[in-house]
């Protein structure tokens, strides 16, 4: 377990949070000073694209990519934008990341900042990440203090200025079209791409917006290279280290920093110490509230992009969710889709008007009132939902509900055969 | 261009269609829902999702997506037809499906889509919305339970209205469309979200129960209030205007109205209309044949010799007009004019001076893409409100840069970044030149072409930025960026109401603001222009086919005067009402006393109940003909309904009085038409066949000026004393006609004084207290306003309304200066 290299949680003990003087004891603001004296803005986006990175808030974008598309030599304001709503049920990465180490985000706004040529950032951040809020806001004032912010930034010409903004706390404003919106004061409601944020974001002006995980990787990749980060994960397509949170059913559920392409059973078993109260493991979430179950023939399904992909699920934030065998997957993925029916924006039809139906089809099962036809009504809804709303959300919200019905069907037969939840006595 | 195929069929369309405009163009169907043509993109509805081969996986929203090279499009297959009709089926868990009482049935797009995809049972079970309907105003019902979610309601208000009413509020299956604080809908109410809504959530109230909408027959024409002419499309049945339809595809509105033109139509049904001929016998208004009220006109004209004069309305028709020039020449008098004495005079001979054309040099569609845009006068909007939704749109789509110069805030100054060049009562010229003058200094000004630039750079001197700014109370800076901003702009639009309530300076303002159009070359340059905008449906035509005094000839305030003192024998007002709208009532009074006075109108307002003779005319519903609005686009009205009781068209009586007096008239509106073409300036090649459903632009998109004068103008000086009170026009008012129509009334019934709110609290005054405006010619009363954009010491009074009897003080001064006293 210790030879597990550790660059996100370098600096995290139970309980503490490091500032500026512990951030430099271990190396911090080295890279800004690397990125500032060395190198050229093009320089640092070529190198962000040649680690691999991809985005760590749930989609998995190539971050390299997504900066290539920004327009930074655009005159005018441009935004970077750090998204650390998390506010997906299982996902508390970002969250423990900030508690334990606040300046790796600060550094990695700087240097992103200067690779795009942004001249401010905001984080927005979660309504109850009220302690992580703080320490950011101390960590932006000692780099300020320490000259990293501000005007002119180590002679290098370029300014930059650096904000937090809270979240009015809603699911929805962490799509990342729907913050914007929240950030200029408006109903968070996704907006229509194109225009992409790139062209056209905050306050109409080029915006890129990315996760705190993925932000804080870039201090890291600057200090040790592309090669060294592609290296650090364990399958040839996959980069880096990724936090995963545990959560669930197992003896240990807390936040690891683990490389990309880990086992699931080595997560499982190692890390999360195994099911709890002995009991067997039935099913996970591998990577948050709105990607497809994984069962225990997955166990040696490698936790990255592509692998995930192929067995029909998604690594989105490797927030990992366990289910032991005496859980009711009907009540379970209907638990899930009451939050994402809740949290729906309004906007559009399949989303707003379809999740509560799925919903009702969940409760009649749940409830035992289910009947063959409801069951043939929520395959239907797979199809007539995913991929044909206007944002990301209700697509992930089926997430679990095309997982329950490709390993589960059973389980929901047995609900309408029994008139009543098998689980419950 | 871009190539692509849709259901086989090789398309070729512009780069910034989306697939759904590119379908429509070459008429292949796909169902929508929260699309609008003149809304932007907005994708939430999902009605109309299409497959692309491009984009295999998922179905793509055909509203939304941009066409690109060689794509692939499929309209309709079974997976689309199954996702539409759960969509549908989605819609209608909640929704009440009260059709057999709404007044959308027939014309709802929920209704017919859920026809055409057979949606028979809905397979989901939900809770029915609930929800209180909104009744508090008397235009618009806001029934929440019948909503689609669309949209379209919160887009059109904000994105063309430039109000914001409502937006969504809650999450998920909760979520509706609500006001600020969810309260009862107060606003403008000119209605677009009605027009928008596809669904029966929002409706015209006046028009509940009255009809189906298949029972309807529409009738287009022109909406008969102001100089903006809109197409308003009469719902008829039984004889009477039941509602105005939605149309965008006829005129120059793109279905957009006002209050006015929307609810407004209602006067048109009342049963106040004049419906016989009045003849006074005794001392007393008595009901006549047309005949015998004929003959008794006739009679007084010709007792009356030369010593007649007429005073004209324009809200009569071009061929009316014509008629009624005809008239003048038959009686033998150049006492010709209309409306407002020096008001439209001062601004017409401003402009013959400077530019030696009397009409606005551009069309409004042109300031959708204006970069930089100047109001002149605070209440351009309250005057000309969907021209004012045009500036709001080149504000919001193209980040035009807005100034306003005014004596108080107005809806324009509430746009986005709007700049408001404040000023003192009065002053409207002097930050004109101070315009002007910046442009001439810093090297700003396409001086090609134009005579007299150095008298007007020497006039200028006084008129610094600074200067200016420190007498008129405004900001120096601001008027610079204006400044730079007209001079810099590549498309640029300089607009100025006039009316009745505006007369002061008018000349002054029209040279002044011609001035500045020919420094920027906005006069004349393809794209930009200077708007004249008159308050009236016609005061264009009235303004083109000349209803002004000829020779020696005499115009309103003169008639007036010389009716009072006995000189000039008899008055014949047609469609006017001075004694209301006219400044200076005594000498109103007297002249309408002393002459033998012929009134046509529609109602027997104070001035027909002053007449000898009444002849009871025609609205514009029950007529046809042509106006000629403020951008010179002749269009055609078409007969709705048939006058009630014996009245009719202006045309009719005056083609009686011709007869009359031994002399032809044309037999018909179009017979007019020609002969008015033949002799109008501008109208020479014009036929009626060429005013088609777009009318037709006299002049062309862009009026070259015939001259390049620039002619100083002296500013004024501000009143010193400490109120003074602000004459105008209210948004929900036009004239004095809109105050015989139950919308415009509903909306704002009775006059009233606004002040700010500094001198509410100074002089201890609340909403609706009566206050009591003194001036040593008189007093006027009416209930308070308390608002808050009007600056400290200014107050301000709508004339639309007889019992104020503003003109007992209103002489056509740019500002009264008042005593208020707390009544
Ligand atoms: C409903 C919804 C919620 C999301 N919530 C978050 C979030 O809390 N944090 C986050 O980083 N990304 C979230 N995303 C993803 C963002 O839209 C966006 O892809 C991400 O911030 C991009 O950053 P990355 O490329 O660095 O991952 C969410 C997406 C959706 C559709
Ligand atoms: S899928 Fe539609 S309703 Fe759901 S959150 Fe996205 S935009 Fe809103
Ligand atoms: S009536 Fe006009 S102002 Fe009022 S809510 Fe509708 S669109 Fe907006
Ligand atoms: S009220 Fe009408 S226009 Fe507004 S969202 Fe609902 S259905 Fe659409
Ligand atoms: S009053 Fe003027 S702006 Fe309003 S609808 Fe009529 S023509 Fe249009
Ligand atoms: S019409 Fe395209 S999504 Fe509504």
């Amino acid at each position: 377990m210790s030879q597990v290299p550790q660059l996100l949680f370098k600096n995290r003990r139970p309980g503490e949070t490091v500032f500026i003087d512990g951030y430099r004891a271990t190396g911090g603001y080295q890279p800004l000073e690397k990125a500032f004296r060395e190198m050229t803005p093009v320089e640092l986006r070529e190198l962000v694209k040649s680690s691999n990175l991809r985005g760590r808030g749930g989609a998995g974008f190539p971050t390299g990519v997504k900066w290539t598309f920004f327009p930074a030599d655009a005159p005018g304001p441009k935004y970077l934008v750090c998204n650390c709503d998390e506010m997906e049920p299982g996902t508390y990465k970002d969250g423990e990341l900030l508690m334990a180490d606040p300046h790796q985000l600060v550094e990695g706004m700087i240097v992103s900042a200067y690779a795009l040529q942004t001249d401010v950032g905001y984080i927005f951040i979660r309504y109850a990440y009220e302690k992580q809020a703080e320490y950011l806001r101390r960590a932006i004032a000692e780099a300020k203090e320490a000259g990293y912010i501000g005007k002119n930034i180590l002679g290098s010409g370029f300014d930059f200025e650096l904000h937090v903004h809270g979240s009015a706390g809603r699911y929805i404003l962490g799509e990342e079209t729907a913050l914007l919106n929240g950030l200029e004061g408006q109903r968070p409601n996704p907006r229509l791409k194109p225009p992409f944020p790139a062209t056209r974001g905050l306050f109409g002006q080029p915006t890129t917006v990315n996760n705190v995980e993925t932000i804080a990787n870039i201090p890291h990749i600057i200090s040790g290279g592309a090669e060294w980060f592609r290296d650090l994960a364990l399958t040839p397509e996959g980069s880096g280290t990724k936090l995963f949170g545990l959560s669930g059913h197992l003896n240990c559920t807390e936040c690891f920093e683990l490389p990309v392409g880990i086992r699931l059973g080595e997560v499982v078993e190692t890390y999360g110490q195994g099911v709890w109260k002995n009991r067997k493991f039935k099913a996970c979430l591998p990577g948050g509230a709105s990607t497809p179950y994984l069962t225990e023939e997955h166990m040696d399904v490698a936790l990255d992009f592509m692998s995930l992909e192929k067995v029909g699920s998604r690594f989105g934030t490797a927030g990992v969710t366990v289910f032991d065998d005496q859980t009711c997957m009907v009540a379970a993925t209907l638990n899930l889709i009451q939050f994402f029916a809740r949290e729906s924006c309004g906007w559009c039809t399949p989303c707003r008007d379809g999740l509560s139906m799925v919903r009702w089809l969940l409760e009649k099962f749940e409830t035992g009132k289910g009947s063959p036809e409801h069951l043939d009504m929520l395959k239907d809804q797979l199809q007539n939902i995913s991929g044909n709303s206007f944002c990301a959300l209700a697509e992930g919200a089926m997430g679990p509900v095309a997982g329950l019905l490709t390993h589960f069907e059973q389980e929901i037969i047995d609900h309408i055969e029994k008139g009543r939840c098998p689980f419950k006595s | 261009m871009v190539n692509l195929t849709i259901d086989g069929k090789q398309i070729t369309t512009s780069k910034t269609s989306t697939i759904y405009e590119a379908a429509k163009e070459n008429d292949i169907y796909i169902p929508v829902l929260c699309y609008a043509k003149k809304l932007l993109p907005y994708g939430a509805c999902r009605v109309c999702l299409v497959e692309v081969e491009q984009m295999k996986g998922r179905l793509i929203p055909s509203c939304t997506t941009p066409v690109t090279e060689g794509m692939v499009v499929t309209t309709m297959s079974d997976e689309i037809k199954k996702v539409r009709k759960t969509v549908l089926e989605f819609l209608l868990v909640n929704h009440v499906v009260d059709c057999p009482v709404c007044d959308k049935g027939g014309e709802c797009d929920l209704q017919d889509l859920t026809y055409e995809y057979e949606v028979v049972t809905s397979r989901f079970e939900g809770e029915k919305f609930d929800l209180p309907k909104d009744e508090a105003n008397p235009f618009i019902e806001r029934n929440m339970n019948r909503c689609v979610l669309c949209g379209k309601c919160v887009r059109v208000c904000d994105e063309v209205v430039g109000y914001g009413s409502y937006s969504f509020i809650n999450r998920g299956f909760e979520t509706k469309i609500a006001t600020a604080f969810d309260r009862g809908l107060d606003c403008e109410f000119c209605g677009q979200c009605v027009s928008m809504c596809p669904v029966g959530a929002l409706l015209p109230r006046p028009f509940k129960f009255k009809a189906r909408p298949w029972q309807l027959k529409e009738v287009n024409s022109v909406c008969g209030y102001c100089g903006n002419g809109c197409t308003v499309t009469l719902g008829v049945k039984d004889n009477e205007v039941q509602t105005i339809r939605f149309n965008d595809e006829t005129g120059v509105n793109d279905g957009n109205l006002c209050i006015r033109g929307r609810f407004g139509y209602s006067y048109v049904n009342s049963n106040k209309r004049l419906t016989k001929p009045l003849v006074r016998r005794d001392g007393v208004l008595k009901e006549a044949s047309w005949d015998e009220a004929i003959q008794t006109a006739v009679q007084g004209f010709k007792d009356a010799g030369e010593q007649v004069g007429i005073i004209s309305g324009a809200r009569l028709t071009n061929e009316e007009l014509f008629l009624v020039k005809n008239l003048s020449k038959a009686l033998g008098t150049e006492n010709l004019d209309h409306s407002g004495g020096e008001c439209y005079k001062g601004v017409t001979e401003g402009l013959l001076e400077t530019l030696g054309v009397r009409a606005s040099t551009a069309t409004f569609p042109l300031v959708e893409k204006a970069n930089a845009i100047l109001a002149i006068r605070s209440d351009f909007y309250e005057t000309h409100p969907v021209f004012g939704m045009v500036v709001n749109q080149a504000i919001r789509r193209n980040e035009a840069k807005l100034s306003i110069i005014a004596d108080k805030f107005g809806k324009l100054s509430k746009l986005p970044n709007a700049r408001t060049l404040l000023h003192k009562p009065g002053l409207e010229l002097n930050v004109l030149n101070a315009l002007c003058h910046v442009i001439v200094e810093e090297g700003l000004a396409k001086t090609e072409g134009l005579n007299g630039l150095d008298e007007l750079k020497a006039a200028l001197k006084e008129y610094s930025a600074e200067t200016v700014a420190e007498l008129v109370g405004g900001d120096a800076d601001a008027i610079k960026q204006t400044a730079r901003e007209l001079a810099g702009a590549e498309n640029a639009a300089i607009m100025l109401a006039y009316g009745l309530p505006y007369t002061a300076y008018s000349k002054e303002l029209a040279i002044a603001a011609a001035n500045l159009a020919l420094l920027t070359g906005i006069a004349g340059r393809q794209g930009s222009g200077l708007y004249l905008c008159g308050e009236k449906a016609n005061s264009q035509g009235a303004i083109d086919l000349a209803i002004l005094p000829g020779g020696k000839g005499m115009g309103a305030q003169q008639m007036l005067a010389a009716a009072g003192s006995g000189e000039l024998k008899a008055l014949y007002l047609v469609g006017e009402d001075p004694l209301v709208s006219y400044p200076n009532r005594s000498l109103v009074e007297k002249a309408l006393e002393k002459s033998f006075l012929v009134v046509q109108d529609i109602f027997l307002s104070p001035s027909a109940q002053m007449a000898d003779v009444v002849f009871p005319a025609a609205s514009f519903a029950e007529k046809a003909g042509t106006f000629t609005n403020a951008e010179r686009r002749i269009q055609q009205l078409h007969v709705g309904i048939k006058s009630p009781g014996e009245a009719k068209t202006d045309f009719a009586i005056l083609q009686l009085l011709l007869k009359e007096l031994g002399t032809s008239a044309p037999a018909t509106p179009a017979e007019a038409f020609k002969s008015l073409a033949a002799e109008t300036p501008g109208y020479e090649m014009v036929s009626l066949d060429m005013v088609g459903p777009q009318g037709y632009v006299w002049g062309g998109d862009n009026l070259e000026p015939e001259l390049k004068q620039l002619v100083p103008v002296a500013g004024a000086q501000p009143l010193a004393d400490k109120y003074q009170l602000l004459v105008g026009s209210a948004l929900y008012h036009s004239g004095t006609l809109s105050t015989h129509a139950k919308g415009p009334n509903a909306a704002v019934a009775a006059p009233y004084i606004e002040l700010g709110r500094e001198d509410a609290a100074e002089l201890q005054l609340v909403n609706d207290d009566m206050l009591k405006l003194k001036t040593v010619e008189g007093e006027i009363q009416a209930k308070v306003k308390v608002d808050r954009r009007l600056p400290k010491g200014v107050f301000f009074t709508p004339y639309h309304f007889a019992e104020l009897e503003l003109n007992k003080i209103y002489s056509g001064q740019p500002a009264i200066a008042v005593e208020p006293v707390k009544v």
